[in-house]
Formats: C-alpha cells, sequence, structure tokens
C-alpha cells in the first residue's frame, strides 16, 4: 500500500475533564494521556463517561471544566468542523445519499480538493480497508461490516492525527468482528496514528490496545498494558471488571496475610478494614484434583476447547469458577469429589459484600 | 446528546404556537359563532334545535346505514383476499395492491363522472330488459346501494393500509401453519387465530370506513341522495347556526373517535413492543 | 373530501419471513386466487366500468335525434379551452400554490415538533395530524364561514373586511386548504426527519462541514424524495378537493371540480355529459402523473431511511 501518514500522531491529554448531564455526572476529574502513535482503548461500564470524554476529543460534547489538549494546546474552544481528529461511530453512520466512495472522499470535498484526486485518494483509502471493488456501492448495499470499514476509510481520509472510535464493533456479528479487530490493529500500526478506542467488551480492550484506561463513574480507575491490567489490577474494581474473578470469603490475620479455604495468603493492594473480607483469585489459579476423600465436589463441567471450566462447590457450600488444561479435567464430571488448592500468589481483598 | 441552545427552545415554542392558534382557531371561533347570537346574548339554542330539524334524523340515519353496508362489504371482500396473498405470495399480491391503490389515482367527482354515465344507460338503453329494474333497485333513496358500491372503492385504499400494516405484524404462514398443525380447518384458522390478531388494524379499517361515508359529500350530492353532508349544506342556506352547530359536533365526534382509535393503536403497538 | 389523503405509516419493515419451500399448511393457488376473486371482480366492474364510462364519454358524442354514437376529439379540445381551461389552470395554480406552502409550512412544524425531543408533543401532533389531515370536507368549510366568512367570528373580532380579506377568494381557499395539506405533510415528513441520524450531522461536521454545508450536501438531498413526494401527495389532494371548495364557494371560483359538478348537473347547457367526462379524463390524466412520480420516490426515501 501507498498510503503511508504524513503527518505524526498527535499526543493527547485530558485535564481534570468535569461534565455532567442534569444530576448524573459523566465525568468527575478525569486525568489521562495518551501517547503519540499509541493505540488506547478507554474501557469501562456503560454510563462510565469514556463515550463523552471521545466525543470531547471530535469536539461534539464540552466539559463544564477542564482541558482536552491535542500536542499540548487546549482545542475545547475548537468548533467540531476544524478539528484534525477522524472519528468512527458505533453504526449507520454512512451518507445514505453518497456511494462509498463519495463518503470517504467528503472531507476532501468540503476542503476543496479537486475532483480527481479525492477520487484517487477515496479509492486507495478503499483499497487499503479491504474494499477495492465496492466504490459505487451505496450504504444500504453494504453489510454491516462493510459500512464499518468505509467509515473507517472515510475517518483517514483527511490524514487526521488522531483517531476516534466509538465502539466501531459493537454492532457487528462475531466472526466480522473479530476479522476487523486484527485489521484495524494492523492498520494503526502501519499508520502510526494516535487512536482512542472506546469499547465495553474487554476482550476487544485487551487484544487490540497499546494501554487499557479503565473508567468508573467519569474517572480513572487504571490506565496500563493489558498484560499489567490483568495480572496487577490496581483495584478491586478493575481486578473484577477486566477477566473472569472469584470472590471467595476470608479472614484477615493481620501482618498482610489472608486465610482462605484453609491457606494462607499473602495480600496485596488496598485493605479494608473489617477483619471478614473476598478474596479475588482468578479461575485459572483455582487447582483441582480428583481425590475421593476431597471436601468439594463438581457441580457442572464446560468444555471450552484447550481449557475446561469446572464448578466446584466446597464444603461450606461456598461456589467457586477453575479453569483447567482439558487433559487434566478429564476424569472430573460432574458429582465427582475433589480437593482445591490456590496457587500461591500474593491476592487482593475487597469488602465482602 | 447536545442540549438544545435556550434560542432554538424560543424558536420551536414560537413555531408550535402559531401553529396550534391557527388549528384551533376554527373550532373556537365556530363555537363562539353558535352560541353568541346578535341581540340575544349567549345562547345554545342552535344546538338545541339539532334534533328537530327537518331532514336531521333521515339525513344521519341514511348516512349511518350507508356507513355499515359499506363497512360490511369492503371487509367481507379485502380481508378474505389479503390473507390470501399473504400466505401465498406472488403476483396475486402486487395485483391487489393496485387494484386497492387504484381509485387514489382518480379525484372522485372524475368518478362519479362515470358512474352518472353508467346509472344513464339504465332509462336510455335498457328501458325493455330486466337489468333495468336493477338499475332503479341500486338507486332507491332509502337505500342507494349505488353509493354503498361507490364508497367500497373509495375506501378500498384506507382499508388496505390498514389490514396491510396489521398483516405485517404478525405472521401469517406461521400462525397460520401452527393453527393448521394443531389440526384447524381453513375456516377456524380465519375465525379462530388471524381474525383476533388483526383486531386492531380491522377496528381501524371499520373506523376510517365510517368517517369516510359519514363525511362523503361529492358522491351523494352529484348522484342528489340527501345523506348527512348534503343536508348539512341544504340547511345551511336558511339556517347558518344551525349548520355550523352540526358541523362542529360532527368534526369533533370524528376526530374523537378517530383520535381513540389512534391511541388505542399506538397502546396497543407499544404493549407489543415491549 | 379528497381520499388521496390517507394515513402514511413510517416505513414497517415487512416481518414475514419468506416461505417458498413451505407447502405443508399452505392454500392451493388456485384456492388464493378464489379468496381474492371478488375483490378482483368487484374493483373491475364497479371501479373500472365507470372508468370506461369516463373514457368513453370523453372521445364519444351521442346524437339523441338519431341515436347514434360517434368518434368525436370535440369533448377533449373543448375540455382546454376557454372557461373549462381558465378552471383548469387556476386549479392546478392553487394546488401548486397551497401544496408548496403545505411542504413548507408541515416540514417547519414536524422539525419543531420533533427536534422538540418530548415524545408525548410528537404523539399528540402526529395523531392529530392523521385525524386532521384526513377528514374535514363540508364541516370544515362551514367551521371556516363561521370563523373568517363576511360575518365570521375573527373577521369582526379583526375588522378583516376592511383590510382586504375574503374568504371566498382563491387566498381564503388556500387558507382552508391548508388545514388538511398542513397535517397531511406532517405525516409524510415527520418518519423521514426522525431517519436523520444524528451521527450524519456528527460525522460531516467530523469531515470539516459547516452546518449549512451539511445540509446541502446531505439532509436535503436524503430529505429529497419524501419532500418531492409530499409535495406531489399534497398537490393531488388540492387539485382533488371538491366538498370544502362546493360548500364554501359554490360555482364562484373557476375550479375544474367544481366545473365537473355543474356540467354533470345540468347547470349549464344539456349535452354537457361528454364535456363532463373529458374533464374527468384531464384529472385523472394530472392525478395519475402526480402518482406516477411519487410512488417510485417514497420507494427510494423508504430505502435510505430504514
Amino acid at each position: 500500500m501507498t498510503i503511508t501518514q504524513t503527518k505524526p500522531g498527535a499526543g493527547v491529554e485530558f485535564r481534570a475533564l468535569r461534565r455532567t448531564f442534569g444530576s448524573t455526572v459523566a465525568l468527575d476529574g478525569l486525568d489521562l494521556t495518551v501517547a503519540p502513535g499509541e493505540l488506547l482503548a478507554l474501557l469501562g461500564p456503560s454510563g462510565c463517561g469514556k463515550t463523552t470524554a471521545l466525543r470531547m476529543v471530535a469536539g461534539f460534547d464540552h466539559p463544564d471544566s477542564g482541558q482536552v489538549l491535542v500536542d499540548g494546546v487546549d482545542i475545547v474552544g475548537v468548533p467540531a468542523n476544524k478539528r484534525d481528529a477522524g472519528m468512527v461511530f458505533q453504526s449507520y453512520s454512512l451518507f445514505p445519499n453518497l456511494s462509498a466512495r463519495d463518503n470517504v472522499a467528503f472531507g476532501p470535498r468540503i476542503r476543496k480538493v479537486d475532483a480527481a484526486t479525492r477520487r484517487a485518494r477515496a479509492d486507495e483509502l478503499l483499497a487499503m480497508v479491504g474494499l477495492p471493488t465496492q466504490g459505487d456501492r451505496f450504504p444500504h448495499q453494504l453489510s454491516g461490516g462493510q459500512q464499518q470499514r468505509v467509515a473507517l476509510a472515510r475517518a483517514l481520509a483527511l490524514q487526521p492525527r488522531v483517531l476516534l472510535l466509538d465502539e466501531p464493533l459493537s454492532a457487528l456479528d462475531a466472526q466480522v468482528r473479530l476479522t476487523l479487530r486484527e485489521e484495524i490493529s494492523r492498520l494503526q500500526k502501519n499508520l502510526g496514528i494516535t487512536t482512542i478506542f472506546v469499547t465495553h467488551d474487554q476482550e476487544e480492550a485487551l487484544s487490540m490496545a497499546d494501554r487499557v484506561a479503565v473508567l468508573r463513574d467519569g474517572r480513572l480507575e487504571q490506565c496500563a498494558t493489558p498484560i499489567e491490567l490483568y495480572h496487577h489490577p490496581a483495584t478491586a474494581f478493575v481486578a473484577e471488571f477486566v477477566g473472569t474473578m472469584n470472590r471467595i470469603p476470608g479472614r484477615l490475620t493481620g501482618s498482610g496475610r489472608v486465610e482462605v479455604a484453609g491457606q494462607q495468603m499473602p495480600v496485596i493492594g488496598d485493605v479494608p478494614t473489617q477483619t471478614a473480607v473476598d478474596v479475588l483469585i482468578r479461575p485459572e489459579d483455582v487447582r483441582v484434583s480428583a481425590d475421593v476423600d476431597g471436601p468439594a465436589r463438581v457441580v457442572t463441567v464446560s468444555f471450552l476447547g484447550p481449557t475446561t471450566r469446572l464448578f466446584v462447590e466446597l464444603p461450606d457450600g461456598i461456589g467457586i469458577k477453575a479453569d483447567l488444561a482439558t487433559r487434566q479435567a478429564s476424569g472430573l464430571g460432574p458429582g465427582a469429589a475433589v480437593r482445591v488448592e490456590l496457587a500461591e500468589h500474593p491476592v487482593m481483598v475487597s469488602a465482602s459484600r | 446528546m447536545a442540549a438544545l441552545t435556550r434560542r432554538t427552545r424560543v424558536w420551536h415554542g414560537l413555531v408550535l404556537a402559531v401553529f396550534g392558534l391557527y388549528f384551533a382557531a376554527p373550532l373556537v371561533a365556530s363555537f363562539v359563532f353558535t352560541v353568541d347570537v346578535p341581540g340575544q346574548g349567549l345562547t345554545g339554542q342552535a344546538y338545541a334545535d339539532i334534533l328537530g330539524a327537518p331532514g336531521f334524523t333521515d339525513g344521519l340515519g341514511l348516512s349511518l346505514l350507508l356507513a355499515v353496508a359499506t363497512i360490511v362489504l369492503v371487509l367481507a371482500l379485502v380481508v378474505p383476499a389479503m390473507v390470501a396473498v399473504r400466505l401465498r405470495p406472488g403476483r396475486l399480491g402486487t395485483v391487489v395492491e393496485v387494484l386497492c391503490t387504484l381509485p387514489l389515482v382518480v379525484p372522485p367527482i372524475a368518478f362519479v363522472a362515470g358512474i352518472g354515465s353508467i346509472l344513464q344507460l339504465g332509462p336510455e338503453r335498457l328501458s325493455d330488459t330486466p337489468l333495468y329494474q336493477t338499475f332503479l333497485a341500486v338507486q332507491d333513496e332509502r337505500f342507494p346501494v349505488a353509493l354503498v358500491l361507490s364508497y367500497t372503492v373509495l375506501a378500498l385504499p384506507f382499508v388496505f393500509r390498514s389490514l396491510d400494516s396489521g398483516l405485517r405484524a404478525i405472521d401469517v404462514p406461521t400462525l397460520t401453519e401452527a393453527a393448521r398443525n394443531c389440526g384447524a380447518s381453513w375456516w377456524q384458522v380465519l375465525v379462530r387465530v388471524l381474525l383476533p390478531n388483526l383486531r386492531s388494524s380491522l377496528a381501524g379499517a371499520a373506523f376510517l370506513t365510517l368517517a369516510l361515508v359519514l363525511g362523503e359529500y361529492t358522491i351523494a350530492r352529484i348522484l342528489t341522495f340527501e345523506t348527512f353532508p348534503v343536508w348539512i349544506v341544504k340547511v345551511s342556506g336558511s339556517e347558518a347556526r344551525l349548520s355550523v352547530a352540526v358541523s362542529l359536533l360532527s368534526l369533533l365526534i370524528t376526530w374523537l373517535l378517530l383520535l381513540a382509535l389512534s391511541s388505542a393503536g399506538t397502546r396497543a403497538k407499544t404493549a407489543s413492543e415491549e | 373530501m379528497p381520499t388521496v389523503a390517507t394515513t402514511v405509516s413510517p416505513p414497517v419493515p415487512d416481518t414475514a419471513p419468506a416461505v417458498s419451500g413451505r407447502a405443508g399448511a399452505r392454500p392451493r393457488r388456485s384456492s388464493a386466487t378464489l379468496a381474492a376473486l371478488p375483490l378482483l371482480v368487484f374493483v373491475t366492474v364497479f371501479f373500472g366500468l365507470p372508468m370506461v364510462a369516463v373514457g368513453i364519454g370523453a372521445v364519444t358524442v351521442t346524437d339523441r335525434a338519431t341515436d347514434t354514437t360517434t368518434l368525436t376529439a370535440a369533448n377533449l379540445s373543448r375540455s382546454v379551452q376557454g372557461a373549462y381551461l381558465d378552471a383548469l389552470t387556476s386549479s392546478i395554480k392553487l394546488s401548486l400554490i397551497t401544496a408548496a406552502l403545505g411542504v413548507v409550512l408541515g416540514t417547519l412544524l414536524a422539525q419543531a415538533v420533533v427536534a422538540s425531543r418530548l415524545p408525548g408533543l410528537r404523539n399528540l401532533v402526529v395523531t392529530a395530524s392523521g385525524v386532521l389531515a384526513n377528514f374535514g370536507g363540508v364541516p370544515l368549510a362551514f367551521a371556516f364561514i363561521a370563523t373568517l366568512g363576511i360575518s365570521g367570528v375573527m373577521t369582526e373580532l379583526l375588522h378583516l373586511t376592511e383590510a382586504g380579506w375574503s374568504l371566498y377568494t382563491p387566498a381564503g381557499l388556500a387558507v382552508v386548504y391548508l388545514y388538511f395539506l398542513i397535517p397531511l405533510m406532517v405525516l409524510v415528513i415527520a418518519p423521514a426527519l426522525d431517519g436523520l441520524r444524528p451521527q450524519w450531522r456528527e460525522a460531516a461536521a467530523n469531515c470539516g462541514a459547516t452546518g449549512w454545508q451539511f445540509w446541502r450536501l446531505i439532509g436535503l438531498p436524503v430529505l429529497g424524495p419524501s419532500l418531492l413526494g409530499g409535495f406531489v401527495l399534497l398537490f393531488g389532494t388540492a387539485f382533488a378537493a371538491y366538498a370544502t371548495a362546493a360548500a364554501m364557494v359554490g360555482s364562484v371560483l373557476p375550479l375544474v371540480t367544481l366545473q365537473i359538478a355543474d356540467a354533470l348537473s345540468g347547470n349549464v347547457l344539456i349535452g354537457q355529459e361528454g364535456v363532463a367526462s373529458a374533464l374527468a379524463l384531464d384529472m385523472v390524466i394530472v392525478a395519475g402523473l402526480v402518482m406516477a412520480i411519487y410512488l417510485p420516490l417514497q420507494r427510494r426515501s423508504a430505502r435510505w431511511l430504514r
């Protein structure tokens, strides 16, 4: 492909952003920095303010207070049509009266680029997003995945310094979602364009992003690489929001240790004041072995391919999930008596609920 | 969502106020006209006179009779055809749709010009054939079948649209297959399964036809039958206040009926969407 | 009352699945035809024959003395000459003007209602429009006579006669027609306005377009078919209107519907049926052209605004 980003990606910074809608607080003092050329995912439950933050970069929403800086310049007062950020919307954003090519060429047309040049540029972009022969089709003749590819090409047509993706895959079928996910990552790496990607799908965020920012109630909980986020969550909220997590009741014994399921484990992170707590343990850190005298029972078995997830009931009635390599799970059917052990990692605890 | 600016709010409010005034003014003014008689002050006499006015009960009675006959005929014609077309999609469906939409293209006054020519054939050409009696019968002024037939034609587009949207909302082939699977005969499928599910759109079609017939003036006037609207125009020459009072009442009653119908329709729709 | 004014419902997706290959519970083709047969026969006879009669009446003349019918172009040529031509052109002119006003005012009202983002108000206006658009006729005419007629309440209250106002002019008739044309336009355009997605506006801004550029390049082209379709529908409705005009102005104004009625009722010379048929045929041709424009447009906008 001949397309190269002629402008380098810009750095984006949110400073103390605050935005309220009536009595709901969408952003409650958000501070976040996006490095030039980075793909950053904004992850969080719905209503956490992630889309609001994104729309502020595009100029569709304005903070009550705080700043949005692009390359160190506050852009809050700049109108939406004068900003240097291409956006891909969740769905149905293509202009229905224009062909795919004319949709992509819309921005250049507004900027008074001559017809031949913008046509060539549009065809080049369409080829880049994998639609080399669909330029004459109208949006209603394209599938959902194809429409989002065109929308991506349109967002890139003005060679913006920031690319904004607002849940661009959430309206698509699972299979299309997977392919498009990979293509967006590839394109972004090739172009080196700073990209902010809003999603509520943690798998999407973890697989695509250089760094993931987890938002909750309009504030930043943690911003880190996917691996860091998964293995060293900063808060109990992040720990539970990212990946699957067991909550097992335990008791703080002082000196930074907790007693849980008959084992003593070191504690990391914040510690609540009360002694009765929930211990957070990932399913892959739960070891299950067949043992006729074992106190626990297997309740259900779900085969997931390379791994198998067991739902095991402990003697005191607590249910926990355990992920085993499928080979080790053979012979463990529902009702089997088992012994449960927890991997000896430091664990996070949270106030019991 | 970006909040609406104050200026747009004021602008919208202004637009709505002006239109509200335009649509309310004739109703309010008509009411004032009927109750405020110069020299007598406020009086409800115009309304009291309606029931006793000569020709009122005859005109209204005739219009109601025509309405009922038209509703029965139009539903009996359209319902089986549309259900059959749903079960057997194909060219027939297009034919039915085109036939039912076609009357829209023809203004009633042009339609009645044709009816007039046909009815004239009776005395002119067929006076010594048995058909002549038929021509006389359809123009019987106590129950003019000619009007029922004409109104059925005029009502076709309304009834078609109403039933079409009703049929789109239910999956006729699956419902029918389920009922057949449970051992229902074709008749039972229609009466026990499909019609109950089409109740609101059938009611809609019936109400629209009722309103159409009660308000139809062109054809009745040209064929010289004294239906309700024709009577209103006739009486207006001598009793201006009375004719306005009747007009106002009939407008309000028709509108209330239709309003009740369409809000019932919206409720049923939202209920099914939940 | 014009019957062109049908309730326009937003495009409903066809939920019935394709049923090809499901033979089990379907009636045979012949019985489907049988069920539709009464309707087909009815329309052919009671709609088709009158229309044929109009066609024949327009191109033939019957000599009563000899009882012979001969082909002639005289009726048709008379129908587009002199007073008849005046009536035809003033009907078309009145319909064009009221339709244009109806499109602008109806769109304005619908935009105010849709943009207000108050679902209650929206439902109320759309429901009321469905009612107002369809039925008026004689009662509406009398309501306006009582309001804006010579001794109408508003006329006397605001001294409109001194200001040169008369209800019994084309302008007066236009005010009355708009009472059902504006609601009709609201019904046509409200779903189209709903279909204008906020994303399009934002995407346009994101590509650098100003508000005006958005409307010129995206908004109006997308609404275009609906606006034009609405115009055509309003034109047809105004063109066909008879009851309102007849109850209000009698035969004072030259309108083609009133001319046909006069010819049919024998208010003028005997032997006018031929001209009446010719005028009726003229109307059907105009209305038919109008529908031929409207239907494809509606399909196109339904596809865009899904």
